[in-house]
């Protein structure tokens, strides 16, 4: 034998000489299936390992004087695209009246055709004058031209003069009597419009403050401290048509879209809230009347989301985290006549009344920024310890077992040699 | 001898019909013959016993209570109503009130049509429900009638989620006025009533300031309240809003008490039942105001865009047996390996004592390993 060191005393694993062991059935079968329960729990630790998980923290938003993008891409069946105005508007002051950069609209047929969209150059609502003399001026009418207008000093063209009236803060209706529009014949293509619908698409840069934006009939204009409408083209109307502001929101989101894969992880089982969905998706909302109103409240929340190993990428651009925002919203509707809502059960809600018609967006932003961070469930020290355990365990606990049926099965021995 | 033989019988037996299975058996068992029982062994496995016993009951105990999980979320769905409770008693004529909500949607809700109102006398409230003042108690110390049980609080009073959760289950139901005693001074309103999900302001205000109607004495203007029940979502009577139990007296005629609210909707989970409610922070204003201004009783609401979540969760059965077993056999290891130890220090101060006994032989060192 070896020489005994004073650790001798101390093994934990004292080994049973082998002439005084008994290797049984039973034992066998013990061993079989721990082995296999070893196997199924390891499998289950080492998936666990493996899981990301998503989890939120959440801090006061420090950045400052940014700006965010609204993505929008909404359906009016029954507003020809002539007629809808995407103004914005923030407490900070910034008006920006009639967007159009960034934001496409088009045309759509009528709902009663199908409301398919119509070809692109079909579109062309204002026909260039090309016969007009070099020296021609056309007349403002009153308005100082814009400091758009091709000829300085001049308004040559229908929406050059439309342009005038509108930093008049004049309305403008349908161009009657106004030689320009006459000629480019703007009553009879506007018309031609009057069943037609829109959709608008595109990105809006706003300040990260308090404010609105909406979708109205009629070019706007600031008057004094009021934001006005020109609703002339919206109200005279030849018989028989009309328009509302029946429509549906095909996407509304503040930010870029987190990939679908991310939204999915994140959803999960739980139904109380929808992380990283907007909610205003595939909305839809109907009327018949022409005064009608809809206003969606909107609370923006900053949301980043830093995937796994996001830190070790290179900073700044690209580094996989997604700077986005999410949202609650809360709709409301009234008619611009007022009255109440007792068709909705609230006899006691009285509408304001007044306004103009139209789809507004007013949003607010919450100080509070939420992180979603993903992160491994466990450490890989964690699930080497896991590991451990779980061999461990398994194995002692079948060493309890094993010896419980062997003790068992020797009591049961002695009890029938005693009946022998 | 007896022994012998039944011992050869179990050999038989065990060993060598087993065969290939046998052969896996990881566990060999010493023959009995050779494994020897101690008193001092079994000294050390009741005392194992004992502790894995107590391990044993504060997991059980920990499992049973389950886990509180904390979380948040922005809100899920596209909002419309909210509902409001109310049952506020205000010390005038119930018909010399106005009750009206408006809001950022531009909506006037006319609240008092909805409200129920009793005529009350003001002391059958006052004594009854040990009331007090919002913000202090009667020794000057801050208290919002809010139970709080010390540092930790889920909300609405109660420290565990299944609490909340079993108190939401009571039937919501309003409290009958009692019939008043005397001539009726106050009139109590309540009800239940669907606002805008949208930043709001609630009114109750005078007849003829504020809301027209045919002017109103001076002299009869008195907007003491205490309110009994201010919650928004679901009505669940039995959860302890701040605002609840609250008694707040005017002292002169123009009296203007201007609540702000932040509520905050909160969900709570348990695993059979979820409860979709909302807390709320309140602050409380009140002054004295010139007879040009309208007084009344004022609740300024917003609702936070972030949504709460208080979730009860409890481990499977199957998990918390495995960490059972893991402590259990833990305990029994970790027991055999302090029993070696406990040997074989005894053995050693026995052998020393032993040495120091007998002749004091130099190099009597192979002594401890033998």
């Amino acid at each position: 034998m070896a020489p005994k060191s004073r650790f001798t005393r101390l093994d934990a694993f004292t080994k049973t000489v082998d002439e005084a062991r008994i290797r049984t059935t039973s034992g066998g079968i013990v061993t079989i299936v721990s082995l296999l329960v070893v196997v199924f729990l390891s499998w289950g630790e080492w998936s666990d390992y493996r899981r990301i998980v998503v989890h939120p923290e959440l801090v006061v938003d420090k950045g400052r004087g940014e700006r965010m993008d609204i993505h929008l891409n909404m359906t009016f069946p029954n507003m020809p695209c002539e007629l809808l105005t995407l103004d914005v508007m923030d407490v900070s002051g910034e008006q920006q009246h009639g967007v159009a950069h960034g934001i496409t609209k088009f045309r759509l047929k009528p709902s009663a055709e199908g409301g398919a969209e119509i070809e692109s150059n079909a579109a062309q609502l204002h026909e260039k004058a090309e016969h007009l003399d070099p020296n021609y001026c056309g007349g403002c009418y009153g308005a100082n031209a814009p400091a758009t207008a091709q000829k300085p000093g001049c308004c040559n063209t229908c929406d050059e003069v439309r342009e005038a009236y509108a930093q008049a803060s004049w309305a403008f209706g349908r161009g009657e009597g106004v030689e320009q529009c006459e000629r480019e014949h703007y009553a009879e293509r506007l018309d031609q419009q009057r069943e037609e619908g829109c959709r608008i698409e595109g990105l809006l840069q706003v300040n990260k403050v308090v404010g609105n934006f909406h979708l109205a009939p009629g070019r706007s204009f600031s008057n004094g401290n009021m934001h006005v409408h020109d609703l002339k083209n919206y109200w005279d109307l030849p018989e028989g048509k009309s328009h509302d502001f029946t429509h549906i929101i095909h996407s509304l989101r503040f930010g870029p879209q987190l990939p679908t894969a991310v939204v999915e992880r994140m959803s999960g089982k739980n139904t109380w809230s929808n992380h990283h969905l907007n909610p205003l998706d595939a909305t839809r909302q109907s009327t018949n009347d022409p005064n009608f109103n809809y206003m969606y409240f909107v609370k923006i929340v900053p949301t980043s989301y830093l995937p796994l190993g996001w830190e070790k990428r290179t900073p700044g651009y690209a580094d996989g985290s997604i700077e986005t925002h999410q949202y609650s919203v809360t709709s409301h509707k009234r008619s611009l006549m007022g009255g109440d809502d007792a068709q909705e059960g609230h006899p006691e809600r009285l509408h304001a009344r007044n306004g103009i018609p139209g789809v507004f967006f007013s949003y607010d932003i919450s100080p509070m920024k939420v992180i979603n961070r993903e992160e491994r469930a466990k450490t890989f020290l964690g699930f080497l310890s896991g590991l451990c355990a779980i061999v461990g365990g398994t194995l002692t606990v079948a060493a309890a077992v094993d010896r419980g049926l062997f003790e068992g099965a020797s009591r049961l021995k002695k009890l029938r040699a005693k009946d022998l | 001898m007896d022994g012998y033989e039944k011992s050869s019988l179990n050999e038989d037996d065990f060993g060598a019909k087993g065969g290939i299975v046998s052969a896996f058996d990881a566990f060999p068992k010493s023959k009995p013959q050779y494994v020897t029982k101690t008193s001092g062994g079994g000294k050390w496995t009741v005392a194992m016993l004992f502790i894995s016993a107590i391990f044993l009951w504060t997991e059980i105990g920990q499992w049973w209570r389950g886990a509180e999980h904390h979380t948040f979320a922005v809100e899920k769905g596209i909002g419309h109503d909210m509902q409001v409770n109310l049952d506020i008693v205000v010390k005038m004529d119930c018909n010399d009130l106005h009750v009206n909500v408006q809001d950022a949607s531009g909506d006037r809700i006319l609240a008092g049509d909805k409200l129920k109102r009793d005529a009350t006398t003001w002391h059958q409230w006052v004594d009854a429900q040990g009331m007090h003042r919002l913000g202090k108690s009667q020794d000057g110390k801050l208290d919002t009638g809010e139970g709080w049980h010390g540092a930790h609080d889920e909300g609405f009073g109660e420290e565990h989620v299944h609490d909340i959760v079993a108190l939401s289950r009571k039937k919501a139901k309003w409290a009958k006025t009692p019939s008043p005693k005397g001539r009726p001074d106050s009139c109590r309103m309540y009800g239940s009533l669907d606002l805008n999900r949208v930043q709001g302001d609630f009114h109750i205000t005078a007849r003829g300031h504020g809301y027209g109607g045919q002017h109103l004495d001076h002299d009869k203007f008195n907007f003491s309240h205490i309110i009994s029940e201010m919650s928004y979502g679901p009505f669940y009577p039995s959860l302890v809003n701040p605002l609840d139990r609250t008694v707040n007296p005017a002292i002169v005629h123009f009296h203007k008490f201007q609540y702000f609210l932040s509520v905050v909707p909160t969900v709570y989970l348990t695993s059979n039942r979820v409860v979709n409610t909302n807390q709320y922070a309140v602050t409380e204003q009140s002054k004295v105001i010139s007879d040009h201004q309208v007084p009344g009783i004022f609740f300024k609401y917003d609702i936070e865009p972030i949504m709460l979540s208080v979730a009860e969760t409890r481990h499977g059965f199957f998990s918390f047996l495995v960490k059972i077993v893991n402590i259990f056999s833990g305990v029994m290891v970790a027991g055999h390996w302090g029993f070696t130890l406990s040997d074989w220090v005894r053995e050693v101060i026995g052998k020393r004592r032993r040495s120091n006994g007998g002749i004091g032989v130099l190099g009597n060192k192979h002594g401890y390993d033998e």
